[in-house]
């Protein structure tokens, strides 16, 4: 159920469009990669394609950006990924950074939530915004780019696979064709047509609290930035409520609807406006405001058991569902993207073995189970599942003013990137435990200034569409056979080596924030998670440790 | 804790679940047993003390 009352800020609305040179219906062109669904988690997949130079096609059923605003929290990984896919100027510079956020049982405040941040970040913790506007920056991007194209108003009806190449049949207003791909991704979100045509399902549990969720239009100037979540307000007496502002001049309402109550009253506009006016009344806000768009949640924690099905593979939605409690719906699905942005690239130019495609599923299905592990946490306290379960829960909610011990249960779990600790890709733990600090293989890189090509700037900004490896030195000296070892490895994969010395920490907490001392050596992924360190540089060991990730053996799990 | 304490704490807790009336006590022994959580401190001790509690109430 779901109703929109007006846009968030200006769509542009694209025509349908039928390629040229269509032969008996098919498009004489063979696409690469073909994308299913142009939302963020499409989207995103052909930028980051598109920075490995692999040009891709995306088929978008509608004409324009999605019509609510949905994902409205960013976190940090999110934001270093939309630095690689060269759209962070426009989301920083539109959104709102929020780092706190503030529970409130009836109406005093039990606990407040402050995400990790130091003087290390580049990013805030989080970002408040709008997944429609993101969407639109990122759809303009790829229109400047020229490799990613998007096709609108054009929906796939049909799919069938022979070897090596996928044929999807498309509709558009304007005529319908087939085309072919090497590769298809579905990112086509939670009712994926692509799925259904596969005939799959996605696995797991449905959970029973029902949440109204409403956007509205306010002057929110003077109000706060970051997740305010009240149990049992006075607005409200025995129900949940989140309010978060938003860019835009919007704030975005999620509460609960009883047990009992019938969706359709629940969702009668008359009811929602009501209480949306009661809970502004109740914090003394008294401004005229207007609905922008209104929609019932239910949290379900799905997911298919793999995300590759021959040369079809799933991303986001598409592929799992995650309660929204933690914001991990949408910043799990550009995770995705990013992790597989570089594996298909590597696979569509012969870089890498279509194995490496495998470690995609692995690595992203173990993410997912772990993202809805966090979030059933989170919604098992803010809908406890049974009657008992909410006694509980009260009963902490009733101590938690006087005994701020019990707080840490309330805690939202915002998302961060899953560390794939057990991943095939990972190599020679056994140097990994020599270490006494910094990231282990599977985790993503912590961030920290330092100087670089004798400019400030921050580790994760080193990273690009290739491996980099990380050698910290005393002052640039190399240990012997290491440029012989990087060149050669240079010829097979894209890699990058940066030397580090002692003057580039120019804040001294670079090399202790990775245990390192001179000659240590880091090897990190394309989608920055860290695959191999070592105290001291091993050169041969650093040729296995890539050779193993471009012909990894099939792995079994994440 | 002596036996005498032991009576004194249990009687205690009787009458005062008596004077709070059936309905709240299940919230105030829920509040009860998170501040004996806290007051414990040991997880595995806990568990097991929940484990015990389950005896002969476990669903077949």
């Amino acid at each position: 159920m779901e109703f929109t009352f007006g846009e968030y800020f200006p769509y542009v609305h694209h025509p349908a469009r039928v390629p040229q040179g269509l032969a008996e219906g098919v498009e004489g062109r063979r696409h690469t990669v073909a994308i299913v669904g142009g939302g963020p988690t499409g989207l995103a997949l052909a930028l980051g394609l598109a920075n490995y130079g692999v040009a891709s096609v995306v088929l978008e059923a509608d004409d324009t950006v999605c019509s609510g605003s949905r994902a409205g929290a960013f976190t940090r990984r999110t934001l270093e990924i939309f630095e690689r896919l060269g759209i962070i100027d426009e989301v920083m510079r539109s959104g709102h950074g929020w780092s706190t956020g503030w529970t409130y049982y009836r109406d005093k405040e039990v606990f407040r939530l402050e995400m990790p941040n130091d003087a290390n970040q580049k990013h805030p913790p989080a970002i408040s915004h709008l997944q429609n506007y993101i969407e639109h920056v990122m759809a303009g991007r790829a229109d400047e780019g020229g490799l990613a194209e998007v096709r609108w108003q054009s929906e796939v009806t049909g799919l069938s696979q022979a070897p090596r190449v996928v044929r999807l049949d498309v509709a558009t207003p304007a005529g319908n064709y087939s085309l072919d791909a090497d590769w298809v991704v579905a990112c086509d979100g939670a009712r994926s047509n692509v799925r259904s045509l596969m005939g799959l399902r996605m696995q797991g549990t449905r959970y029973e609290g029902r949440y109204v969720i409403i956007d509205v239009r306010v002057d929110t100037e003077g109000m706060p930035v970051g997740r305010r979540c009240w149990f049992d307000p006075p607005s409200m007496p025995g129900g949940t409520l989140l309010m978060y502002k938003k860019p835009n001049g919007m704030l975005r309402f999620d509460y609960q609807i009883g047990e009992d109550e019938d969706e359709e009253v629940a969702m009668r506009k008359e009811n929602v406006f009501a209480a949306v006016d009661a809970h502004l009344r109740m914090l003394g806000i008294e401004r005229k405001w207007e609905p922008v768009w209104m929609s019932l949640y239910r949290a379900s924690a799905l997911t298919l058991e793999s995300y590759i099905h021959g040369r079809v593979l799933f991303a986001g939605d598409a592929a799992h569902l995650i309660p929204i409690f933690g914001v991990r719906g949408m910043n799990s699905a550009i995770d995705d993207t990013h992790n597989l942005a570089w594996k298909l690239a590597f696979a569509a130019k012969g870089i890498a073995g279509p194995a490496l495609l495998d470690s995609y599923s692995a690595e992203r299905v173990h993410a997912a189970r772990e993202n809805q592990r966090f979030a059933m946490k989170g919604a098992e306290f803010m809908s406890p599942p049974s009657k008992p379960f909410r006694l509980m829960r009260d009963a902490v909610l009733s101590l938690s003013e006087k005994h701020p011990w019990f707080t840490s249960l309330m805690n939202p779990r915002q998302h961060s990137a899953i560390p794939l600790t057990q991943s095939a890709l990972n190599a020679f733990p056994e140097r990994s435990a020599q270490f006494e600090a910094g990231p282990a293989p599977g985790n993503i890189l912590p961030e920290c200034p330092l100087i670089a090509d004798g400019k400030a700037t921050h580790l994760t900004s080193l990273l690009g569409p290739q491996f980099t490896a990380f050698l910290f030195t005393e002052a640039g000296e190399l240990p012997r056979g290491l440029t012989e070892a990087v060149a050669a490895l240079c010829a097979r994969a894209p890699l990058e080596l940066r030397v580090i010395s002692k003057a580039d920490d120019h804040t001294g907490r670079l090399f202790p924030l990775y245990g390192a001392q001179p000659g240590t050596f880091y090897l990190v992924r394309p989608d920055g998670h860290v695959c191999a360190r070592w105290l001291s540089a091993e050169p041969a060991e650093l040729t296995a440790a890539v050779a193993r990730i471009l012909e990894p053996q099939v792995p079994s799990t994440a | 804790m002596t036996p005498q304490e032991l009576d004194d704490v249990y009687t205690k807790l009787g009458y005062a679940l008596t004077d709070v009336g059936e309905k709240d006590t299940p919230l105030v022994l829920a509040r009860l047993a998170l501040l004996l959580m806290q007051k414990v401190g040991d997880a595995a001790a806990i568990s097991l003390a929940i484990d015990a509690a389950l005896e002969g109430y476990r669903p077949k």
